[in-house]
């Protein structure tokens, strides 16, 4: 076997690892509140989780593959020493994946995404100096980790806020939540085909302007609606019900919004996380391809694939069991609540992944969720996951850039 | 479990309910004492008075339980002291309730027939004044749902104005009730004109204690 070859073997394989522990350590993540309200069986959970991660990955993975490839350090800096940017890359990948599969063991809450970054920045310091990192945009990307939970809070506490004014603040509720589901539906539904047709068809050859896009999404919406609309006259009412049996079946009419609103969150996790898997492999794909470093490459659409692929794989394998005992944990929740929270978490997700911000799903929703809280919508919230999380921030990025270093490193020593 | 999910602790409103649920069986025994002391039924009353005794201390598990798990850390959705404040009144009603039945275990109480039927007044008008209180605690799953607002927030606002008229015709009632028994004079005995007078404080306090619900409940609802 020549070096190439070995080195794309090497590659692929790092890439897959890292896939297998995002699906497995974020598929909770994306389907847990639907899971935890009872609006989706585990196994339902794990389908939908599939179907969408990978639709996601691989339509609108795109763009946040390219700020993991080039956006932290400049490539052209190693156009000297193309090889040493496909060690770097791989030892990223080693690294992040190691240090998801020790947090997803001792059950931290550690982002994939701030794993990735960390390992990039490491070999990166190693290879080239200080100066090959792109410190403006490093900044940017740990400024969006604490903005993303912020915005993410700040949506879903208005978001509750008006339902629970335009519901459940109603003397008849169920009606109130009957007339307001076509729009949600329409809204999430543009938001959704907007995000997948809007530049995410490159890799079908189909790339659309953001008129033609939007017009798209707007008849996608509007057949939604009309569908809906007509489904929500089927749901039962009984003007004798008192508000105890209307909250109740209102927040059956909620359920339906929450599978929509797991199979959104599922999928802007996709779109933003398989680049954390795939980034790297692009870059080193590209080199190997003609042994040297251009600025910009094509995401192949087989890497999408097999990003997208392995996250179902992972999460398939191992996220399930994870998965299988988070209903019986978490009784608190309602489907209104698990709405709220999982849609202001997926848009802010999604508007990132679409602006190319590689931001953590899992500290978005935990800042989803305090939003809900602060609109008192939970009976209770355990506060003490914020210093876990604390913990997670400060400790990913040394370790994963220390594990890159000494992996970089080990590369120079048996390698040319 | 691991990542953010662990955020969902468990609701303290529910062993809430659960220790009120406790509050309202203590309450619930006490028409049958009375109704026993009234037929000089003395084994009842201590059969009874045992009975109280008994829920009144299951009522304590709870509360202990739920005061050890109030962590620092919780967020709730209402003040954390106003909530613990209505635990406190719920408990104080059970107290109250224990109270009662072991006072009517110290001696053999005779019911003068002049006080008769106010007490049994008396009586009927704090246990339901007490089981409204425990009503209200019934209504805050659906409060939680509405988030403290809106339509269901108005209709527990009118039931605590409901409880604070009941509170001051339980007061009304104890006062007429106090004026009989002190117009006896000494056709009573000391002792007896001294329990009676306790029994009817404690009833009293009953009442006072299920107002207290209603206070606090309208805290939550204007935070």
């Amino acid at each position: 076997m020549d070096l190439d070859t070995f080195l794309l073997s090497f590659a692929v394989i790092a890439c897959i690892y890292m896939a297998c522990n995002i699906g497995a350590n974020d598929v909770a993540n994306a389907m847990g509140t639907s899971v935890g309200s009872k609006s989706l069986t585990f196994r339902q959970a794990i389908l939908i989780a599939a179907v969408a991660e990978f639709v996601g990955a691989f339509f609108v993975g795109g763009e946040v593959s390219d700020t993991i490839r080039k956006g932290m350090l400049d490539p052209l800096m190693f156009e000297a020493v193309p090889y040493h940017l496909v060690y770097g890359m791989i030892s990223a990948l080693v690294a992040a994946a190691l240090w998801l599969h020790i947090a997803s063991y001792l059950g931290w809450p550690v982002s994939t995404t701030h794993s990735i970054v960390g390992g990039v920045v490491g070999f990166g310091v190693i290879a080239g100096g200080m100066d090959v990192i792109n410190w403006g945009k490093i900044g940017m990307v740990v400024l969006s980790w604490v903005v993303s939970p912020v915005m993410g809070g700040l949506f879903a506490f208005l978001l509750f806020k008006f339902i629970s004014k335009a519901v459940f603040g109603k003397r008849t509720p169920l009606i109130y939540a009957k007339n307001l589901l076509p729009y949600m539906v329409f809204f999430v539904f543009v938001i959704l085909t907007n995000a997948m047709v809007y530049k995410g068809l490159k890799n079908l050859h189909m790339d659309l302007s953001f008129t033609r896009a939007l017009v798209i999404s707007l008849m996608v919406g509007a057949l939604t609606f009309i569908i809906t609309k007509y489904l929500a006259r089927k749901i039962p009412y009984n003007p004798s019900w008192d508000l105890k049996k209307q909250f109740h079946e209102t927040e059956n009419v909620f359920k339906y919004l929450q599978i929509l609103t797991a199979f959104y969150v599922a999928f802007a996790h996709g779109s933003n996380d398989v680049a954390n898997a795939v980034g790297p492999l692009a870059a080193v794909v590209a080199i190997l391809k003609d042994g040297q470093v251009h600025m910009n490459v094509p995401m192949p659409t087989w890497i999408l694939g097999l990003g997208g692929g392995f996250i179902v794989f992972g999460l398939m394998v191992w996220g399930a069991k994870v998965m299988a005992t988070i209903g019986e944990k978490i009784t608190e929740l309602t489907p209104s609540r698990g709405f709220a929270a999982t849609f202001g978490a997926a848009t802010v997700v999604l508007i990132c992944s679409k602006m190319g911000l590689p931001i953590s799903t899992t500290h978005t929703l935990v800042g989803s969720v305090i939003g809900v809280g602060l609109a008192r919508g939970l009976p209770t919230l355990n506060l003490g996951i914020i210093r876990m999380i604390a913990i997670s921030w400060i400790s990913t990025i040394p370790f994963t850039a220390v594990i890159s270093m000494l992996c970089f490193k080990i590369f120079l020593v048996f390698l040319p | 479990m691991r990542s953010f999910l662990s955020m969902f602790a468990k609701s303290p409103f529910k062993p809430l309910k659960s220790h009120m649920d406790k509050v309202r069986a203590c309450v619930e025994q006490v028409k049958p004492l009375f109704d026993a002391l009234d037929k000089k039924d003395y084994d009842s009353v201590q059969k009874i008075s045992e009975l109280i005794v008994k829920l009144e201390h299951e009522a304590d598990i709870i509360k202990d339980n739920i005061r050890i798990h109030m962590r620092q850390s919780m967020f709730l959705p209402v003040d954390k002291k106003d909530f613990m404040r209505l635990l406190s009144a719920q408990d104080d009603i059970a107290d109250a309730v224990e109270d009662l039945a072991v006072l009517l275990r110290i001696k053999n109480l005779d019911t003068p027939d002049e006080i008769r039927f106010s007490l049994k007044e008396l009586v009927a008008h704090i246990v339901e004044t007490a089981h409204m209180g425990c009503d209200l605690i019934s209504e805050l799953e659906a409060l939680l749902e509405a988030s403290f607002g809106g339509a269901e927030a108005e209709k527990v606002e009118k039931a605590t104005q409901e409880l604070g008229t009941a509170e001051w015709e339980a007061d009304r009632k104890q006062f007429a009730l106090a004026k009989k028994l002190f117009s006896l004079g000494d056709d009573l005995a000391a002792a007896d004109l001294l329990l009676w007078n306790e029994v009817i404080k404690k009833l009293g306090a009953v009442a006072d204690k299920t107002e207290q619900i209603g206070k606090t409940l309208r805290m939550f609802l204007s935070q």
